[in-house]
């Protein structure tokens, strides 16, 4: 049996996510979501709730980052970075608690979104994050999205990624 | 009778024949859907199926989550009037505000008026069925106010002008072409959108804008969560993100069937709603909200920034009088996942145009439409031929079959008695209460009785069932189509000619049984009958072979609940004493074999008898392996393959019940020890399901259906030529036969053949 961060390496692929693996250190996140985000002109950043906000720091000085948008930034900007609050590794999926600031827009409206999750928040299934002695039982208390891979539809045909929400998911797996 | 398939025109709008309370809507929108849509049904819901399979056994608790979802329901439903004060406080105490629509009208005016009043101009929704239920959109409208439907499905039905056809994907019937097509003639545009990409950003960036500019975003919710006043929404797009988060006001509308006690309770829910849906392990984004949402609305330059304003309206239309209906409370329990449209052969042909009414559609649509609607809507249940295929994929294990049986009753007892109906009814003994039912559901409900007569004066019926003019009238009169082919009545029943076999061999036998003398063997297929004594006896069981009676699968399968329920006390009864004595139920026919399975618990008075009825019962060649296990033997020391006349390839199809009460997969792998080289087909049904496509209303669509078993049997033919054809349905097989023109064995025929004792 593999462990759950590999699962959920391997079922956020097969949901179409990108997952990279990533050392927990200000300068390891800059330069994977430098890559990651190769060539956007406009990124936007939504500060941490529960990762310490030292991890964030280093993305501040990336080309590009918007340090504080307007509401026409956030609609045309390229690429969100936000937390994951909590990874599950039968499904791949990320989940993001809302009703922080920024949150709700940069997990949403750009095409790629890049969410970082500690490899130590990831749980088995999705049915844990409602139990109340896990994360202090934010999983029940909070406005929250389990993220499993990008938008997406079959309604025109094919499957087509990329609808409304983001067309890339990128995960930074914290280790 | 007129020929209803006349003067009709070719092509007609799905909106037209929307409402099926009329059966002449019900016969012009299947040729409709056979004639257009087919294709991209059965390839979008085959693929949801296939995916289904996939997700759910990766589920190593499905089963359980299954039982857990059915007790959460069952009580959510009993409590419903408290839950329904709970989350009104709840939604209340955060500052949302909650509405209770006791009808469709009451619904669209409280949405209209918040909308009139806040000066909304623009309304962008997320897909949602219950507002397609309540006609939001007109009433919308109406009011001049626009409404932006997202959900890109909802998009292209709002474009086109139709209804749903499905319960999640309700454009399943479009295929690329025909939207490219759709969206050319529509937007008059000369992009060539000849790419699902190329579509999708089409309409992605004519929506972008509404969304940042709308008023009022319109969300469904796939369920609710009384102590909280949570809404759990799934979705692939992220369009009901959107709506639910970028405008000032919220509304979300949600049958009040949806609200469950706590917050907790939605865990089993969320993988079980996506594995049974579109067979995703998760859905793109599975949202928990408890609205008003803490961070302030989207305001663009130019909008003013409002404070944040969340509606929940439930609605009742109906679905309180469900709750004291015995049979329609069931669909309360449904969690729209439409693991039931995807599963059953005859949706993945014709789609939810034709197995649908103006909202709902497939298996559970039925109860729906007749829940908060009249029962006249739910005509189109009659396409659901009880072959059972959805009841075990039903998350929260509905008896959807039983549910559609109960609804052709109503509809029956609704009906007129023609003095045809009245004459065969009272001269086969239909039960009083079936009386009214039309002369053709009479005729194939009441089957064994034609048949006892028909094989008393064999050469007579035989006759007239050759004769074109026999023919005619039985298609004008009885409803049987003249191109289907009828298999002459036999000599000899069964169970007279199972009277002049050798009497049993053993004196300490391995087994004591009672071979049950279904109607279809004995009066039809009646070798069947004598190659299971046959093998029965030379593994050392004492056998006898039961009188006939019909156990009420005709009955039951025409609606006749009260019928079939005399039906099923009668074959109890005959069966009873031999149980008593210690014998197993062999039962050929997997439709009767269902029946002692399953559907005796709903017909029999008693729970104890139909517990020992059922846990008695054996299909044959199980009933093989289970003597052959008994006595330790190998299959290959029994039976020769190389005994095989038509070699040793088989196309081995199961029937549909037989798959649901997991009598399949013992044949197969039976077949296999022996040294067989089995292949199988994946299709649901083969499309004759019972007397379903002997019907004349039905024939084009039975024979839809069956193309598909066929292809899968030309496709296996490729590999060495052409296989045995194997089936364990009496209806199959002449299904098979019919498509294929190639002789059918029943899987005991081929054992009883290659006996080496």
């Amino acid at each position: 049996m593999p462990d759950l961060a590999t699962l959920f390496e391997q079922n956020a692929a097969a949901a179409a996510a990108e997952v990279v693996r990533c050392e927990r250190t200000p300068l390891a996140v800059r330069t994977a979501v430098e890559r990651a985000a190769e060539g956007a002109r406009t990124i936007v950043l939504c500060d941490p709730e529960f990762l310490p906000v030292p991890l964030f720091a280093g993305l501040r000085g990336l080309a590009g980052v918007i340090s504080k948008p307007d509401e026409e930034q956030l609609a045309t900007a390229e690429v969100g970075v936000t937390e994951a609050f909590a990874g599950v590794a039968s499904t791949g999926s990320v989940c993001v608690t809302l009703g922080h600031p920024l949150i709700g827009a940069t997990s949403l409206l750009m095409p790629l979104h890049i969410a970082l999750l500690p490899a130590d928040r990831i749980v088995e299934r999705p049915r844990q994050l409602f139990d109340p002695d896990r994360f202090n039982g934010h999983g029940l208390k909070r406005n929250l999205v389990f993220i499993t891979g990008p938008s997406a539809t079959a309604d025109m045909g094919p499957l087509v990624h990329g609808v409304h929400g983001p067309h890339r998911l990128h995960i930074l797996l914290l280790e | 009778m007129p020929d209803s398939n006349l003067n009709l025109a070719p092509v007609e709008a799905p909106r037209e024949i929307a409402n099926k309370s009329e059966r002449a809507n019900l016969l012009r929108a299947i040729r409709m859907a056979l004639d257009i849509e087919m294709p991209a049904v059965r390839r979008n819901t085959q693929t949801f199926n296939s995916n289904r399979y996939r997700a759910t056994a990766l589920l190593p608790d499905y089963d359980a989550l299954k039982d857990e979802a059915r007790r959460i329901k069952e009580k959510a439903i009993a409590e419903l009037p408290d839950l329904v004060q709970n989350i009104k406080t709840s939604v209340r105490l955060r500052g949302g505000n909650v509405f209770v629509a006791n009808t469709a009208k009451d619904a669209c005016r409280y949405i209209v008026d918040i909308c009139r009043w806040r000066g909304a101009k623009l309304v962008v929704k997320g897909k949602s069925i219950t507002s397609e239920e309540i006609h939001l959109n007109p009433a919308l409208e109406a009011e001049g106010i626009e409404v932006a439907e997202s959900d890109l499905a909802e998009f292209i039905l709002q474009v086109a002008g139709e209804q749903p056809s499905h319960i999640i994907a309700p454009a399943i019937h479009y295929s690329r072409e025909r939207i490219t097509a759709l969206f050319k003639r529509k937007f008059r545009t000369k992009l060539p959108l000849d790419t699902g990409e190329a579509l999708t950003k089409f309409a992605r960036e004519r929506l972008r804008g509404k969304f940042l500019y709308a008023d009022v975003g319109i969300t469904g919710a796939n369920l609710l969560a009384a102590d909280t006043g949570t809404l759990m929404l799934v979705e692939s797009e992220g369009n009901i993100r959107m709506a639910s988060f970028l405008p000032p006001i919220h509304i979300a509308i949600s049958g009040v069937e949806k609200i469950i006690p706590t917050r907790r309770e939605m865990a089993p829910f969320f993988e079980l709603l996506s594995a049974s849906g579109t067979g995703q392990s998760l859905s793109s984004y599975t949202s928990f909200l408890s609205p008003p949402l803490d961070d302030p609305p989207f305001a663009l330059p130019g909008k003013a920034r409002k404070a944040r304003e969340f509606h929940l309206v439930l609605i009742d239309n109906g679905r309180l009088k469900m709750r004291d209906d015995a049979v329609l409370r069931e669909a309360l329990y449904c969690i729209r996942c439409s693991a039931c449209l995807n599963s059953c052969a005859n949706f993945q042909t014709v789609g939810g145009h034709a197995f649908g009414g103006e909202t709902y559609s497939g298996g559970i649509g039925g109860a729906w439409e007749a829940g908060t609607g009249k029962l006249e809507n739910a005509r189109f249940s009659e396409l659901c031929t009880g072959c059972s295929r959805c009841v075990n994929q039903c998350p929260v294990r509905i008896d959807i079959p039983w549910l559609n049986e109960n609804l052709a009753e109503r509809l029956n007892g609704a009906a007129a008695p023609s003095p045809l109906g009245s004459v065969l009814s009272s001269a086969s003994g239909a039960a009083n209460d079936d009386r009214s039912a039309p002369a053709s559901k009479i005729f194939f409900g009441n089957y064994h009785y034609f048949a006892k007569w028909g094989s008393r004066y064999s050469d007579m019926s035989n006759r007239i069932v050759a004769s074109s003019r026999g023919r005619l009238a039985m298609e004008r009169w009885l409803g049987v189509d003249r191109r289907r082919t009828l298999r002459p009545f036999p000599k000899e029943t069964l169970v007279h000619a199972a009277r002049r076999l050798d009497a049993n061999p053993a004196k300490s036998p391995t087994a004591k049984a009672i071979l049950y003398a279904d109607v279809f063997t004995n009066y039809g297929l009646v070798n069947r009958g004598l190659a299971t004594l046959k093998v029965l006896r030379a593994l050392g069981a004492d056998i006898l072979v039961s009188e006939c009676v019909p156990e009420g699968r005709a009955a039951l399968s025409q609606g006749m609940i009260a019928t079939a329920k005399n039906h099923a006390q009668r074959a109890a009864a005959e069966l009873e004493p031999h149980v008593a004595g210690g014998r197993d139920v062999v039962v050929i026919e997997p439709s009767s074999l269902a029946m002692f399975r399953c559907d005796f618990g709903h017909l029999l008075d008693s729970r104890v008898k139909f517990q020992i009825l059922s846990a008695s019962t054996y299909d044959p060649v199980e009933y093989v392996v289970k003597l052959l296990a008994r006595s330790g033997q190998e299959a290959r020391e029994v039976f020769d393959v190389a005994r095989s006349a038509g070699g040793q390839k088989l196309f081995f199809h199961a029937h549909c019940q037989q798959k649901t009460i997991g009598c399949a997969s013992p044949t197969e792998s039976l077949l296999r020890q022996i040294g067989f080289d089995v292949a199988t087909s994946n299709v649901e049904c083969c499309g004759m399901a019972g007397s379903f496509g002997y019907k004349k209303d039905f024939y084009e669509l039975s024979m839809a259906v069956g193309a598909d078993l066929f292809a899968q049997v030309a496709e296996a033919d490729k590999d060495g030529g052409k296989r045995t054809l194997v089936a364990s349905g009496t209806s199959c097989t002449e299904q098979l036969q019919a498509g294929l023109k190639r002789p059918v064995l029943h899987p005991i025929e081929l054992l009883a053949k290659i006996l080496k004792i």
